[in-house]
């Protein structure tokens, strides 16, 4: 039988900690107990066996560290081979009469990913495989994943063990008090991400006792479909008298674990601090307990690396924002690999209170499939919005989809075959909650009923992959009413049959039915009315229409999902005042005789939107880059000298450059209509250096020097040598800046001098940081040390004053 | 205590020491007195202050280990070869090892700031310096309110990195404590913790109070253009 097949009708029992029953049979501490399934095969085995004799169904391998960042590749392989025969000798001799199965047991790397970490999740990926790969040829039953603390490390274990091997797999995650995971993701959204990788079980281990993890476990029971493991520990470790003792006895563990059998939990054990005789004992209580039926809960939700995203009767905002169509800035931002500018469309649309992010950075001229990826993973760097991937290139899309952290919505698939062989097999190995438009090798069906049929058709398809119809979101296609007046018409008919007779959730593009007509905002707000009535689930729309906005708080608050109507009262305010009126309020200036001072003092204030609505106010009859020279850089050179004369301070000197730098919005603005002007004074490149993440300081000198001028291309933080030479060469740059924060890092710098010097040798190099010395930095061979922003304006001015020289 | 026992203590808000607004300000490279700091600032001071409220969570985990033999003891081979540490460590026979950590959302919150205001930024990695700080300075002075009744004492921490304690030592202080299984703390190749705003240290046991501790640290560090270094004796 297997293991599958027995948790079908019963209730599974784990074993229990492993740590401490061989921390008593005498591990040292800092050794690595891995190696004792090698040293001390007969502690091991009479470890698993009590566990099987006190009447667990599964142990796990003693190989919860062993991966390849531990042991070598030759050790690895023994050491997991050697845990897996002391399971089975248990498994041989144990006295228990249960059906016994035998789990490889895979814990966390023990490094953190990036963005917070340094490790590569493809890297972490390649990791778990290698000791998936062994485990799978000792004849294992099953993959037992536990104490992930971090959603991203889970998908990657998860991904490995899919990848090589067919063995059911079992997660369980680490939570703390807060019930988050320690890198913040919710029960809710761990669900989401691993129903939708197709794991077999899931649920809670260690770091808490039974109790404490009570809120977890309802959240679990409420939204999985799957049977739910728990495995918490025996309390908390006090220390009595010299002996180390957990504060949840096996008694009080054992009625505590039959409560939540009772609710719903199939697969239970303990972790730290638990032995034999918790096992035996809750086993013992549970054995006349029916275990409860796990059901289908039939949610629709996506995740972020925090939350889940949960669609249901409130309708769910998709920002379209962050997409190039008819956007020249967007595109431009685009072709210059300018990150931050994408990165704050979303940060204003979080601000407005959307939901979920539409991510299109489709543009012929760019590889859209490492843009696509680089740009999910910078927002989810700053931004716990789950994403919504929006391509057309298949390749682009499963490499987004593979390196999401959570389960993503995709847009979109449709009712062509071709298309639906290309996207299910995506959706099926990583999961989401894919956008079904409603067209199919025919095009775009005119009537409602049509399109419903493709809608069956899609459904259908999907079951063939196994993806459930809580996984698809139909979009039944806005078309603009200009172009065909009964379109709406269809759109809304074909919408309102999906939802309420095939039982789908739905999606729409809402402001496409404006298409050609004036005033769309308003057209738009009504649509988006109708459709809501009509049983819209999700509208990827613009949050900055007022309308639209009006529309969702007030079929909130008029369909009983806003209660006290609180979310109405607290939102409505800022979109009542129509968009002209509120430009009219704003203080652009207050009646002050001497406009120009003002900006200056506003700059040297660090009155951001002060500078901001002056200089707007300014540019209607001053040439921009008369305000610059005469103003915006005497401001900043008083700051400057403030700074170097230690009368200004850091965080002054950075009010004043935020202040300058909302003033250069505008003014770059203005200069975009007259291109052959610029204020540029030359191109600096500027990266931390590899294996350093540090980039406070680093971004406090882009800062500055865009401030004085300087067209700066920031590579980032952690950046490799020569990933730096080619951003140098690409750009034609004079100058490199290099930061580095660590001693351990500064060898880095070297290197990257090495070679800029190769490659080219014309650039001047700048280094800073905490560690550095100007001594360091000679010895390195940098042309410059500064020690803080102002001292690398004033190199690269001089620079850059020399080349003009020459 | 069980020398194989990793402990883990947290903390809530209230019962660390309270915040310490003029270091947070030293941290933020701001050298002046408190009434330099003019309105717009220290409007932006509060935003942060309050955004960033409850984004805390306490965290130590620690464990008390017996020295048998500085030399040759095993499980504490970091003990060697740092002249401070052996100073410091002079007269004890045990020490407290322990990593603190007050978790992953500042660094989060600093990162997005980073895109959207570097005052912010600035601020707030500043104020999340200053709230590790204070957690170590309140969980020693737990231990050392602990080990009264033993009629024990604590010599001051220390951490990898100080003097000519080698930053590499981290990897046995990691070894020791399995802080990430324990508390979330993570060790990058660099030796880099993740979340950034944690500390691993030691403090020595002995017989003898110790004497002050309360003299410049900044005197032990050999980067003496470090723009934090306090002034004062030198």
């Amino acid at each position: 039988m297997t293991v599958l097949e027995y948790m079908k009708n019963n209730l599974v029992r784990l074993d229990g900690g492993m740590g401490t029953m061989l921390q008593k049979s005498g591990l040292l501490p800092g050794e690595l107990p891995e190696r004792w399934n090698i040293t001390h095969p007969e502690k091991i085995t009479d470890i698993h066996r009590q566990y099987f004799d006190a009447g667990s169904n599964i142990v796990n391998t003693n190989t919860f560290g062993a991966n390849c960042l531990k042991f070598g590749d030759e050790e690895l392989e023994e050491i997991i081979k050697a845990a897996v025969k002391n399971a089975e000798a248990a498994r041989n001799t144990s006295t228990g009469a249960q059906v016994k199965f035998i789990a490889l047991d895979i814990g966390p790397l023990g490094r953190l990913l990036k963005p917070y970490g340094d490790f590569d999740f493809d890297d972490a990926v390649e990791c778990y495989a290698k000791t998936v790969k062994i485990g799978a040829q000792c004849g294992i039953d099953l993959i037992f994943i536990e104490t992930m603390n971090d959603s991203l490390d889970t998908k990657a274990a998860v991904l490995a063990a899919k990848e090589n091997s067919d063995l059911p797999i079992f997660v369980s995650n680490a939570y703390g008090e807060d019930g988050c995971l320690m890198t913040g993701a919710s029960p809710a959204a761990m669900v989401a991400l691993l129903e939708g990788l197709g794991v077999n079980a899931i649920g809670a281990n260690c770091s808490l006792g039974p109790a404490e993890l009570a809120g977890v476990v309802s959240e679990y029971l409420k939204y999985s479909s799957l049977p739910v493991i728990l495995k918490p520990n025996a309390g908390l470790p006090k220390s009595v008298d010299g002996k180390t003792v957990y504060d949840v006895l096996p008694e009080e563990f054992s009625d505590l674990m039959c409560d939540y059998i009772k609710n719903g939990i199939r697969i239970f054990g303990g972790c730290c601090g638990t032995n034999p005789e918790y096992i035996r004992k809750t086993v013992q209580k549970a054995k006349n307990i029916t275990p409860k039926p796990v059901t289908d809960k039939n949610i629709t939700m996506v995740s972020s690396y925090t939350h889940a995203v949960i669609f249901d009767k409130s309708p769910v905002l998709i920002g379209e924002r962050i997409n190039p169509t008819g956007k020249k800035l967007f595109k431009e931002a685009l072709r210059n690999n300018d990150i931050d500018y994408i990165l704050n469309e979303g940060l204003k649309q979080q601000e407005k209170g959307v939901h979920i992010l539409d991510v299109n950075v489709g543009l012929p001229e760019i590889d859209e499939k490492a843009m696509l990826e680089k740009v999910c993973f910078e927002l989810q760097a700053i931004i716990d919005l789950p994403l919504q991937i929006d391509t057309t290139n298949i390749g682009a899309m499963e490499t987004a989809l593979r390196h999401y952290n959570g389960k993503a919505m995709i847009n979109s698939v449709n009712g062509k075959e071709e298309n639906m062989r290309e996207i299910f097999p995506l959706v099926k190995k990583y999961g989401g909650l894919v956008v079904c438009l409603t067209l199919d090798e025919d095009g775009i069906p005119e009537t409602a009923e049509k399109r419903v049929e493709i809608a069956k058709k899609i459904i259908k398809t999907a079951k063939e992959y196994g993806i459930s119809k809580k996984d698809l979101i139909f979009d039944t296609l806005a078309m603009t009413v200009s172009a065909d007046n009964n379109s709406a018409i269809a759109t809304l008919g074909a919408l309102n049959t999906i939802k309420n007779e095939l039982k789908c959730h739905t999606s729409l593009g809402v402001s496409n039915v404006s298409f050609g007509l004036p005033h769309r905002d308003i057209l738009n707000g009504a649509f988006f009315t109708l459709a809501l009535e009509n049983g819209l689930s999700a509208a990827i729309m613009n949050p900055n229409s007022n309308e639209m906005m009006k529309s969702y708080y007030a079929f909130k608050a008029l369909k009983g999902l806003d209660e006290n109507c609180s979310d109405f009262i607290e939102n409505i305010e800022n979109y009542a005042i129509s968009q002209s009126s509120a430009t009219a309020n704003s203080p652009v200036s207050e009646n002050l005789p001497d406009a120009e001072s003002e900006l200056q003092r506003a700059v040297i204030k660090g009155l951001k939107e002060k500078a901001g609505s002056i200089v707007s106010s300014l540019l209607e009859n001053t040439d921009p880059l008369e305000i610059v020279n005469s103003q915006i850089i005497p401001a900043l050179d008083i700051v400057g000298k403030g700074f170097e004369n230690k009368t200004m301070y850091l965080p002054q000197l950075l009010m004043s450059a935020e202040a300058a730098s909302a003033a250069f919005e505008k003014i770059k603005i203005k200069m975009k209509e007259n291109p052959t002007e610029t204020v540029s004074k030359g191109k600096f490149v500027i990266a931390t250096v590899k294996g350093d993440i540090h980039d406070i300081g680093k971004n406090i000198v882009k800062l500055i020097m865009e401030n004085y001028g300087f067209e700066v291309y920031d590579l980032g933080k952690d950046v490799a040598p020569e990933k730096i030479v080619e951003e140098a060469i690409r750009t034609n740059t004079k100058l490199v800046g290099l930061s580095a924060l660590m001693t351990t890092t500064v060898p880095a710098m070297a290197e990257t001098i090495k070679h800029l010097r190769e490659k080219a040798p014309y650039v001047k190099v700048i280094v800073g940081g905490a560690v550095l010395t100007k001594e360091y930095a000679d010895s390195i061979g940098a042309d410059f040390y500064a020690k803080d922003a102002m001292e690398t304006v004033r190199y690269s001015m001089e620079v850059m004053e020399n080349e003009k020289a020459v | 205590m069980n020398e194989n026992t990793v402990f883990v203590k947290k903390y809530r808000e209230n019962e660390i020491l309270p915040g310490n607004e003029s270091e947070i300000w030293r941290y933020a490279g701001f050298l002046g007195s408190s009434s330099e700091i003019d309105g717009e600032l220290k409007h932006t001071f509060n935003e942060v202050q309050n955004e960033i409220g409850g984004m805390f969570s306490y965290k130590v985990c620690y464990r008390r280990m017996k020295i048998a033999d500085r030399k040759k003891d095993a499980s504490l081979p970091f003990l060697a070869g740092s002249k401070a540490l052996s100073a410091l460590l002079k007269d004890c026979d045990e020490i407290i090892i322990f990593a603190a950590t007050v978790g992953l959302e500042i660094d989060r919150y600093i990162a997005k700031q980073q895109k959207i205001s570097p005052v912010k930024a600035l601020l707030s990695n500043a104020y999340g310096a200053e709230r590790i700080e204070n957690l170590c300075d309140t969980f020693c002075e737990d231990i050392k309110n602990q080990l009264q009744s033993e009629n024990r004492f604590i010599t001051r921490r220390f951490s990898p990195g100080y003097g000519d304690f080698p930053l590499e030592k981290q990897k046995e202080m990691f070894a020791l404590l399995d802080p990430n299984r324990q508390i979330g703390i993570s060790l990058n190749e660099s030796l880099l913790m993740s979340p950034s705003k944690s500390v691993t240290a030691i403090m020595g046991i002995k017989n003898e109070k110790c004497e002050s501790t309360s003299a410049n640290k900044c005197n032990e560090c050999s980067n003496k253009s470090c723009v934090f270094r306090k002034q004062g004796n030198k």
